[in-house]
């Protein structure tokens, strides 16, 4: 008798521990799902003062600069999912660069002490975003591993968890960037 | 920068006629050393002799002749050696240095402050005693920036109260401002678990390491073979680490050929190179003039200043300037 029951208690022990880490595993990504949205957030509040800034000068990018007032304003909107949320950063990051490629177009623009105080900002939040995705995805990468692997795929399919997205990592981030450059334009 | 083959030229062009002079002391010191040394252990012989029925009868008086033997040994050899390290030091090493970057002060005797080591936080164990030498400070392409030979030492007792000491580190410690702000610690030290007990096991014993701050797992898989990081905040360790300063640092490593411990902790960045050796000292029974000699001096001055040229910390966030 009380074999079984020692064995019962082992049994008990390491379903508690596998749920505990299942779920502490869950919130990490939460967690830090929650810092990339507060980086994600403050990039959308430089995008007002950047359209502002430079629609004076780029006519010929006037389409670029509502689609990128139109996706900020998406991104805003009340009960967007995770998953939109990485599909946006994807559009708002190219959109963005874009922007600041044409922008080099323009002599007038780029002496303009605003936008050079605009760029600084956004590299430096580009920055932060980058290191806050990488980490997403590393706590995304953990989870999913233990969805998958044996023996909490077991516990998992019994607690509804499923898969999550990660962020494409843009190829842009992995290179070099010539801090020279971008500072001294 | 100078390059090294610039410093080379330096030493053995513009410093040639010291260190011809200094040959000269060192090859009379060499000869000293071996006279008194043979005759040190003469002595030490007859004494040996005269005592041999208690001494080979007792084990602990016979450790104990040796342990003299080797510990007075040590200090006559400090003594001898002291004035022509003195005279190495500034006539071949202080004129390297500014040679170097004119920019940087240099001190034979004192070191980094141990409060800085201490703060580094990049060895847990308590250290009782630390030592130093060759400290060098100043700021270059607008970087602060400072290093020195570090000796850190933690004291055993063991059960009948006799001390000893070990060391913790032993090598060159580097202090230079970093370019971007931070405020979470992050630690990046050799990966030794993950190489000697495979990965599975290794990552585990990592994890529960309980000295340490959160594990924080690299998308890099080079970085993470050599390296592993601990750090008190997961989105600010990926701040810093970005994967271009992963690249120079696993860089850095290789060009070192030594261990090497790093640490971002207040607006800083702190490395540690054990080379398990006092650095800049000058040789007494090798030439100065000796190729491998002059390089580990140049090589090592090289890679203590490169950093902020190798890692781009001269390179200032846009906020930080």
């Amino acid at each position: 008798m009380p074999i079984s029951l020692i064995i019962l208690g082992v049994v008990a022990v390491i379903l508690v521990l596998m749920y505990n880490s299942l779920v502490s595993k869950k919130n990490q990504v939460v967690n830090i799902f929650a810092s990339v949205d507060t980086q994600l957030k403050k990039r959308y509040d430089l995008i007002p003062n950047l359209v502002a800034t430079v629609s004076k000068y780029m006519e010929h990018e006037k389409s670029l600069l509502t689609e990128v007032t139109k996706l900020r304003a998406e991104a805003n909107k009340p009960n967007i999912s995770d998953e939109q949320k990485i599909k946006l950063d994807a559009k708002v990051t190219s959109a963005l660069g874009s922007i600041m490629i044409a922008v080099e177009n323009y002599p007038d623009l780029k002496a303009n002490e605003n936008v050079m105080h605009l760029q600084g900002t956004l590299n430096e939040i580009e920055e932060q975003i980058s290191a806050a995705r990488r980490a997403y995805n590393q706590a995304v990468t953990d989870y999913n591993n233990a969805l998958e692997m044996i023996p909490t795929n077991f516990m998992a399919t019994a607690m509804n968890y499923t898969k999550k997205e990660v962020f494409e990592i843009i190829e842009s981030e992995r290179k070099n960037i010539n801090v020279k450059e971008l500072f001294n334009s | 920068m100078k390059t090294t083959s610039e410093l080379t030229d330096f030493y053995y062009k513009t410093l040639y006629p010291v260190l011809t002079n200094l040959e000269e002391d060192r090859k009379q010191l060499k000869h000293r050393i071996l006279v008194i040394g043979s005759g040190y252990t003469l002595l030490f012989l007859l004494i040996i002799i005269s005592m041999k029925d208690i001494i080979l009868n007792d084990m602990y008086m016979f450790i104990f002749i040796g342990f003299a033997y080797v510990g007075l040994g040590a200090i006559i050899y400090k003594m001898l050696i002291k004035d022509y390290t003195a005279e190495f030091k500034d006539k071949v090493i202080e004129p390297l240095i500014n040679e170097l970057d004119s920019n940087l002060r240099y001190s034979s005797t004192s070191h980094v402050s141990s409060n800085l080591f201490r703060n580094s936080k990049l060895f847990t164990s308590k250290i009782d005693r630390m030592s130093g030498n060759d400290f060098v400070k100043g700021k270059i392409q607008e970087v602060q920036i400072q290093f020195s030979d570090i000796h850190a030492e933690k004291r055993h007792k063991d059960s009948k109260g006799r001390e000893s000491w070990s060391t913790i580190f032993q090598g060159l410690f580097i202090v230079a401002e970093f370019n971007k702000h931070f405020k979470a610690q992050t630690i990046v030290l050799p990966d030794s678990a993950q190489n000697s007990f495979g990965n599975i096991i290794g990552t585990w014993l990592q994890s529960h390491n309980s000295n340490r701050d959160e594990l924080v797992k690299m998308d890099s898989p080079e970085f993470e073979k050599e390296f592993v990081v601990y750090s008190s905040n997961q989105i600010e360790a990926r701040y810093i680490l970005t994967h271009t300063l992963m690249k120079r640092l696993l860089v850095f490593k290789k060009r070192s050929k030594h261990p090497v411990y790093i640490s971002f902790i207040g607006e800083s960045i702190h490395m540690a190179i054990e080379y398990n050796k006092d650095l800049f000292e000058p040789s007494v029974f090798r030439s100065l003039l000796n190729y491998k000699i002059a390089m580990e001096y140049v090589q090592t001055l090289h890679l203590a200043i490169g950093i902020i040229d190798e890692l781009k910390l001269n390179q200032k966030l846009w906020s930080k300037k």
